[in-house]
């Protein structure tokens, strides 16, 4: 399929596996077997531009590059969920918010009783 | 009749202020029907800025006319003052202005805010992570630490990380995943959103804090119960109260000991429920929550548009 979110995420996935800058024209030739038009690799670009994940610099003709790796991306997610405060609340809903240590044992043992219940009845 | 109203409208604001959230926050029956409290919350929050508001309006307006409907129109029209407009007409007047574009304009606000963060939350969640098996609104994120959430709006999201699938076995993660998306499914960010809201708009007010609070452990109550509706097998309560206790425990220790009220914080509240569930609340019970709440929605209305009336 050729929307433009699967676009995105294979340009992506290109940029980070060449790890190198890349021109437009290379991409396109690049995804041969999808058929792209120049535009179209544009287009996606800036998008990805736009959301963060991609930095060109001034050459000519202008060369793409992927900005942070997959790990950093999912780290830098993970800092925000693990650490929410405030408004990020909002934005999501966690499973469990985070506790203390101590907190945790209390957990530990509030479940633990609880088993011992069931099988002393 | 303005003064009256004025006082009464502003009894109520006070009482919803101060004792009326308060008693509702250390109550115990709240544990007991979290989706009446969460009802009850949201009619404390919306009476008690209409009445605040509202007292400050028919106070600052009551120079132009015998009801706030009669006041606005006059005051709107630009028509003389019937009575000597003094200073306190004045001051009530642009207080209730403050106040009224400081809470929609926070509210608005957080709303943009929540908003931006989640777009930004999904596209780089689309772009980085593969959908996973379980289907497409579903994604499993390369990650040690056991997290489950999601994202709620138009194209809900929810994300599992391959730490929760590791450390948890089927039926607990079955267990989060029904929680996660009885989330989604009742649209729980749309209860707690004013709330974050007017904590943020109301830093000097302790019920904002309390409301805030209340509202967020009593969403995660009502999704544990809507989970448990959904699953099968022989404990459920038990599967999903361990499956907590061990999400708990593996993301735990990045707060500082005594960053957080330790016993009894909300966590330990909905093990403890899940394990040792006290009766439901009875039905009879419930219909007076509910009718508090409608009164209280009721109350101040009635008494800013019933003085045109009569």
């Amino acid at each position: 399929m050729n929307t433009l979110g699967d676009l995105e995420r294979a340009v992506l996935e290109h940029l980070w596996a060449v790890g190198a800058p890349v021109s437009a024209t290379q991409l396109r030739d690049s995804f041969a077997d999808r058929g792209l038009a120049l535009t179209t690799v544009h287009t996606v670009l800036s998008r990805l531009e736009q959301k963060g994940f991609v930095d060109h610099d001034d050459a000519r003709p202008r060369q793409f590059r992927a900005r942070g790796s997959r790990e950093e991306h999912v780290a830098e997610l993970m800092h925000e969920v693990l650490g929410q405060a405030g408004d990020r609340q909002a934005a999501l809903a966690r499973f469990v918010g985070s506790v203390g240590d101590d907190e945790v044992r209390m957990l530990r043992e509030l479940l633990a009783g609880a088993g011992d219940d069931a099988a002393a009845r | 009749m303005l003064p009256a109203t004025a006082l009464a409208l502003g009894l109520l604001a006070a009482l919803l202020a101060w004792p009326v959230p308060a008693a509702l926050s250390r109550a115990s029956w709240p544990q007991r029907d979290p989706l009446a409290a969460l009802v009850c919350w949201q009619a404390i929050g919306l009476a008690g800025g209409l009445s605040i508001i509202g007292a400050l309006l028919t106070h600052g307006l009551a120079p132009w006319g015998h009801s706030l409907p009669e006041a606005w129109w006059h005051w709107v029209t630009r028509q003389p003052p019937e009575e000597p407009v003094r200073g306190d007409h004045w001051v009530a007047q642009t207080l209730a202005a403050v106040l009224a574009v400081e809470l929609l304009g926070v509210l608005l606000l957080s709303l943009l805010r929540t908003a931006r963060t989640r777009r930004r939350h999904r596209a780089l969640l689309e772009l980085v992570v593969q959908p996973a098996a379980a289907g497409e609104d579903t994604r499993l994120l390369d990650h040690p630490a056991p997290v489950a959430f999601c994202i709620p709006g138009a194209r809900p999201l929810l994300v599992l990380s391959s730490g929760m699938v590791a450390e948890l076995d089927v039926a607990q993660v079955d267990a989060v995943v029904a929680h996660e998306r009885a989330h989604l499914t009742e649209h729980h960010h749309l209860l707690l959103l004013p709330f974050v809201a007017w904590r943020a708009a109301l830093p000097v007010l302790p019920a904002a804090d309390r409301a805030h609070d209340a509202v967020r452990d009593l969403v995660e109550m009502r999704a544990d119960d809507v989970a448990l509706g959904s699953l099968t097998g022989p404990d459920r309560r038990r599967t999903l109260a361990a499956a907590i206790v061990a999400v708990a425990a593996g993301a735990g220790g990045q707060l500082p000991d005594g960053a957080l009220a330790v016993i009894g914080g909300a966590v330990a509240v909905r093990v403890r429920r899940l394990l040792a569930p006290a009766a439901p609340l009875p039905v009879a019970a419930r219909v007076v929550a509910l009718a508090c709440a409608l009164a209280l929605l009721l109350v101040p209305t009635l008494l800013l548009v019933l003085p045109a009336l009569v």
